[in-house]
């Protein structure tokens, strides 16, 4: 894969057609050994999902809705702080600010959803950006999931204001993550590659109480 | 030891469990439910402490958060050690340890108390500031000896083994206090569906309920408040917090509260399941609304000899005896202005021991209470007040006569009852401090005698703290606080709570007294404290007026009324009556200080929660970071960023030092070939058919014509002119670019380019995004970087193919990669750009291949030689945010005739930044080729000028370099262009003045030939 151009904008695909040894931005601990395992007391459970496809889609939300659901079979969240996921829940699409939303897809599609939606979205102004190296997933669940989010970010995690279907940026102890609430029982984190290593020891740190353990 | 005042039955103690504690070395037993003052009082010890300043004994006065005297230092061993424990908020728990902060050898025979007993009369208010002031040097020497003397409690010298941290809470109602407003207000926005958080200090919830003699429903008190948590408890809306202090009030209700999670069980805090457990916890509560309900703090009277152990406030009596089963005393005196205290009398009469008297000020008292007192048969003496105490280290006696409150005078004969207690009350102060935390002043309302909170947006008040007192009252106006701030919060049904039916006594009206009047003067009066943890008496006050300080803050400084840890609990509103008095003001006149948070004393480990240690800041790391580790990298902090500083060798078993290691890899860059982690630079991407547009309008030199394929340097300017960035742009599409930044500038630079974008250009299509976390960016440089990137790339690098100043991409290492042939070392340079997810490979696979050139990974340190030998600057480093692109005689990369203005130019043509003596960039060579300059070193023209001499300019780097073996620097002089080949002069702090020449900043290959090569 090289650079292709369209509407004289550069796009590149960024994965090696070899099989070679990927490191996730939480590389760095896991070599330390920071990461307990769950045990039976666990009353939060921390689990990495990296790898997979991020896309920033900025535009208008009636150009972008349009191209989505042509290319994704789902629409734009309708409202602020929305998050939508496809039917097999595998790919999702935030909203991040008035022109500006966040699309995961599994690992490796991410190219080629870029490229269609290049095609559909013509001559419209936008802009698509992989930046599928720059930040990655981290899954939150048990029954004290929601305290360990206290501990961390001053936005209000209650069921009342952060229903399934929520999603937001916020501060996260001295630095910030995207937070995500894709069902009842789980929560998402994500996190940028330069502070995630920061925030998944803070995690682990607020999670100590309630015998916190890392899926791997 | 027997706990001589303990009651057979009565109490919330659980007597079958007996704890085991420690006070001054010496064991004593007390039961769980205590509080080691209950225990201590129950044990019969009277003197806890000594104070402050005279070093007099001092007993238990208080049963709560205003207690002045019995402050202890905490902890078995040393890192456990806590100062400044109150003894009425810590609950008892086996093992608990603690000393007294003040006295030596010990409190009872302590030999401090002569420099309070002779230089008492030589210590006035001010002391300290009159007697240390000359010579000023003195002061940490007599600092010293003032606080070694003066106490309060230590810090431990051992690390904490204890965790902390913080909570985020948000609700639609804060109630603070769970007495009975609280509890009404928390019962009627739970009932209405609000959230709620219900916080109290105490050990246990239902504050005044609990020591009550009143019925609820018929039945006692404290049963109502049982059922009411307990109801509270099962409401999932309801956040319960008990040992939670309220202990700062913030703006937009914003409210931290302190819980103390273990401090009740332990030293330290034990683990749950293998688990550590926080001690303390912060919680940071954002509610829609507050409810205070803090109640009130009884006020003491002010009279002689008022701080002999056996001194306490009348409502403390009652608390003790109800609460925890302890009478702190055989034979009570209590002095009054109101009904409410005499329930002391009442249960201490009932407790079976002997009330001498109840002394009240008011002429003709007739409450239900006096009637009550009065059936039993007690003593009761109008009009008068008790003016004297006696006795040293427990009361022996009280000196009683009539009093004329209104002329301050004693109008009758002194009688003196013998008595071990002396229980006072001058009225009640509503608990408003955390009402005046963000500046509103409290009120004075002469009916109540004390003052009430000032309005503060989404506060409700309820009960005491705003002059509310019959218990009736108190609950239905807790109900409808709580109403009121669920309604608020913008919960529209209320439903209406089903409140006790109340039995309260009549109570007549209370008199004003505060200072009690004494046959003589204040001035020659025994002592009369107002603030006994300050050690401020009434004719301290006096002076301080007397001598001019009529403001009341001037008054608190000048005495220290209400200063640290007290915050003026008991003191202040005598403080400020005693003033007024003095000032022949009324008390609204004189007004009150500013109460500021803390309410009380919060440990530092709550306040920095889990912010400590390696998690004090954040560290970024890199994709390469753990191969940096494993390889010895000694690291330099670049913003939040982790970057190698240097690669330390051993040599012959010796790690090298840093000069050495830098010598070597600069070296190895200028004659094989270097590695350095790039990565932490600043990558934004823009996209737009605007973008080219838009790049000519944020930097100074030219963009139009920059072909896909190709790379620029680019300098940024604030619109004065200075420069404020700068970096390589590369065009990857026509309407693609890739900008990079400084590390350290790079949000900076984001924000900078949105904010001209949204409010000055709106017009403009194009799109910034941040990318820097997505690339990983490693550079590899020197002569051999073409023969080692070959091995690993599918990339043409034909010199003529892939020229300086191209970026191409292909693959490196089997990675897809954008590689960009710029150089920031003078030397020819690949910057390779992956995905970071994949830079580990490529980094690793750079390394195999690298062994026969001896690949040399290079950090920060040897970066900023290379660079500075090159005469590359670093914002932020070589510019100051004064610095011109002119100053730098960077004139190649100002476009002066764009069409369109770009930002700063207007700038450069003001007369101060055209002027010809601006202090310009500037290469410097010292004469003695051995001499480094120092960074910051001033230079002059005449090296022989008188002190001060005429400053011309500063060094901004300076370094060792290896390759032209003497030091170097780059230097900013006034008129530095027009100087070349001229000498400059660097006095040192030392006395030596060094001697170097105005040069070229480029100090290596002025051509650019090794960069093209």
């Amino acid at each position: 894969m090289s650079d292709q151009t369209y509407g004289n904008v550069a796009v590149f695909d960024t994965r090696p057609e070899k099989s070679i040894t990927t490191e996730s931005p939480l590389s760095v601990a896991y070599h330390q050994g920071q990461a307990p395992k769950p045990t039976q007391q666990s009353q939060v459970v921390l689990e990495e999902k990296p790898f997979l496809g991020h896309l920033i889609l900025r535009g208008g939300a009636i150009v972008l809705d349009e191209a989505v659901r042509d290319v994704l079979g789902m629409s734009l969240p309708g409202r602020p702080l929305g998050l939508a996921h496809d039917s097999s829940g595998e790919r999702s699409v935030q909203w991040l600010s008035p022109d500006e939303w966040l699309v995961i897809v599994p690992g490796g599609e991410e190219f080629d959803l870029e490229n269609r939606l290049r095609e559909k979205l013509g001559n419209a102004h936008f802009a698509i950006l992989n930046v599928s190296g720059g930040q990655t997933l981290v899954e939150l669940s048990g029954e004290k999931a929601r305290e360990v989010l206290m501990k961390s970010v001053p936005y209000d995690v209650h069921p009342a204001n952060f229903p399934v279907g929520k999603a937001v940026s916020v501060v996260f102890a001295k630095s910030s993550a995207i937070l995500r609430r894709p069902s009842e029982e789980r929560y998402e984190l994500v996190l940028r590659r330069s502070f995630a290593d920061y925030c998944y020891r803070w995690l682990l740190d607020a999670g100590e109480e309630f015998g916190i353990g890392v899926k791997r | 030891m027997t706990q001589t005042n303990r009651l057979k039955q009565g109490g919330r103690i659980d007597r079958s469990k007996v704890l085991s504690f420690s006070f001054n070395g010496k064991t004593y037993q007390g039961h769980a439910g205590d509080t080691l003052a209950a225990a201590l009082l129950a044990n019969g010890i009277d003197v806890v402490n000594r104070s402050f300043k005279y070093s007099r004994p001092r007993g238990v006065v208080a049963a709560g958060a205003e207690e002045p005297n019995a402050l202890f230092q905490l902890g078995q061993t040393e890192a456990a050690q806590v100062p400044n424990v109150r003894a009425t908020q810590q609950a008892l728990y086996n093992g608990l340890t603690v000393r007294s902060t003040n006295g030596w050898p010990n409190v009872q025979k302590d030999m401090m108390s002569w420099v309070g007993k002779l230089g008492g009369g030589f210590m006035p208010p001010g002391f300290y500031y009159k007697t240390f002031m000359a010579p000023a040097s003195m002061w940490m020497t007599y600092e010293k000896y003032i606080r070694k003397g003066a106490g309060l409690g230590r810090a431990p010298k051992e690390s904490d083994p204890d965790i902390y941290d913080h909570l985020n809470q948000h609700c639609d109602v804060l109630v603070i206090g769970a007495g009975p407003a609280g509890l009404s207000a928390a019962l009627s926005a739970a009932s209405s569906g609000a959230r709620v958080i219900l916080c109290d200090e105490q050990e246990e919830m239902g504050g005044s309920l609990l020591d009550s003699r009143e019925t609820l429903d018929g039945a006692p008190a404290a049963q109502w408040a049982e059922k009411t948590l307990e109801s509270l408890a099962g409401m999932d809306n309801v956040t319960l917090l008990p040992r939670t202090t309220a202990n700062g009030y913030h703006d937009h209700n914003f409210v931290t509260l302190h819980e103390r999670r273990t401090e009740h069980l332990g030293d330290t805090a034990a683990t749950v399941n293998n688990c550590r457990q926080a001690r303390s916890r912060m919680h940071r509560v954002r509610a829609d609304q507050v409810v205070l309900a803090t109640g009130t703090h009884e006020r003491p009277l002010v009279y002689a000899n008022n701080d002999v152990p056996g001194n306490m406030l009348a409502g403390a009596v009652s608390n003790y005896i109800q609460r925890y089963a302890v009478v702190p005393g055989s034979k009570l005196v209590l002095s009054t202005t109101n009904d409410h205290a005499y329930r002391a009398a009442l249960d201490w009469a009932e407790a079976g021991r002997e009330v001498v008297a109840i002394v009240d000020a008011r002429a003709n008292p007739d409450g239900d209470l006096v009637k009550e007192a009065q059936a039993k048969g007690i003593r009761l003496i109008t009009g008068s007040a008790v003016i004297e105490g006696k006795g040293a280290n427990r009361v022996t006696g009280a000196r009683v006569a009539k009093i004329d409150a209104e002329r301050f005078a004693v109008t009758g004969q002194v009688e003196e009852l013998v008595c071990d207690t002396i229980a006072s009350s001058g009225g009640y102060s509503p608990v408003v401090h955390l009402a005046s935390h963000t500046g509103s002043r409290p009120t004075w309302r002469d009916d109540i005698l004390g003052f009430v909170p000032g309005k503060v947006a989404g506060m409700h008040f309820a009960g005491g703290v705003q002059g509310i007192y019959t218990l009736a009252e108190v609950l239905g106006d807790g109900a409808q606080a709580g109403s009121q701030a669920t309604k608020a919060s913008g919960i529209d049904t209320l439903k209406d709570i089903a409140l006790p039916s109340v039995d309260s006594p009549r109570e007549s009206p209370a008199c004003a007294l505060y200072q009690v009047p004494h046959e003589k003067p204040t001035l020659r009066a025994p002592k009369q404290f107002v603030d006994q943890q300050n050690d401020v008496t009434a004719a301290g006050i006096e002076v301080a007026t007397r001598e001019g300080f009529e403001s009341i803050e001037h008054v608190k400084r000048y005495t220290a009324l209400g200063f640290g840890t007290d915050q003026g609990k008991l003191g202040n509103i005598n403080g400020m009556a005693i003033a007024a008095r003095f000032l022949k003001r009324s008390i609204p006149e004189v007004g009150t200080t500013v109460f500021r948070p803390n309410y009380t004393p919060v440990s530092f480990g709550a306040i920095a929660g889990r912010h400590a240690k390696e998690l004090f800041d954040p560290e970024r790391y890199t994709a390469m970071h753990q191969w940096h580790v494993e390889h010895g990298a000694e690291f330099e902090d670049v913003g939040q960023w982790k970057r190698p500083w240097y690669f330390p060798r051993k040599v012959n078993g010796k790690l090298e030092t840093m000069h050495e290691a830098v010598s070597r890899e600069s070296l190895a860059v200028r004659t094989g070939v270097g590695i350095l982690d790039a990565t932490t630079l600043g990558k934004i991407d823009i996209q737009g058919p605007d973008a080219r547009e838009f790049l000519g309008r944020v930097y100074t030199n030219k963009w139009a014509k920059l072909a896909p394929g190709r790379v620029r340097y680019g300098l940024m300017c604030k619109d004065d002119g200075m420069l404020m960035d700068d970096g390589t742009t590369s065009c990857l599409g026509e309407n693609h670019f890739l900008m990079t930044t400084t590390t350290g500038g790079a949000a900076g630079v984001m924000e900078w380019l949105e904010l001209w974008h949204q409010t000055e250009w709106p017009e403009l299509q194009v799109y910034f995004t941040s990318v820097t976390d997505h690339w990983a960016t490693m550079t590899v440089t020197g002569p051999d970087a073409r023969k080692l990137l070959s091995e690993v790339t599918d990339i043409d690098l034909d010199k003529e193919q892939f020229k300086f100043m191209d970026w191409r991409n292909g693959k490196v290492a089997d990675v897809p990669a954008r590689v960009f042939r710029i150089s920031f070392t003078g030397e020819l340079a690949y910057e390779i750009n992956v995905q970071a997810n994949y830079a580990l490979h490529v980094w690793k696979t750079l390394f195999e291949h690298g062994k026969k050139y001896d690949l040399t990974p290079y950090g920060t340190e040897t970066m900023h030689v290379l660079r500075a030998e090159k005469g590359l600057i670093i914002a932020g480093q070589d510019t100051d945010g004064s610095v011109t692109p002119e100053d730098l005689g960077m004139y190649w990369a100002i476009g002066y005739d764009k069409p369109y203005s770009w930002i700063g130019k207007r700038a450069l043509t003001r007369s101060d930044t055209a002027r010809k003596d601006r202090k310009q960039l500037v290469g410097l060579k010292p004469t003695d080729p051995k001499v480094v300059l120092e960074e910051g070193a001033q230079i002059v023209f005449d090296p022989n000028e008188e002190i001060p001499m005429t400053m011309q300019g500063h060094v901004t780097s300076s370094y060792y370099s290896p390759n032209l073996e003497h030091g170097f620097a780059l230097a900013v002089v006034k008129g530095g262009q027009e100087r070349m080949g001229q000498k400059v002069y660097l006095p040192m702090s030392d006395g030596v003045t060094h001697e170097a020449e105005i040069v070229s900043t480029v100090f290596i290959d002025p051509k650019g030939e090794r960069q093209h090569v």
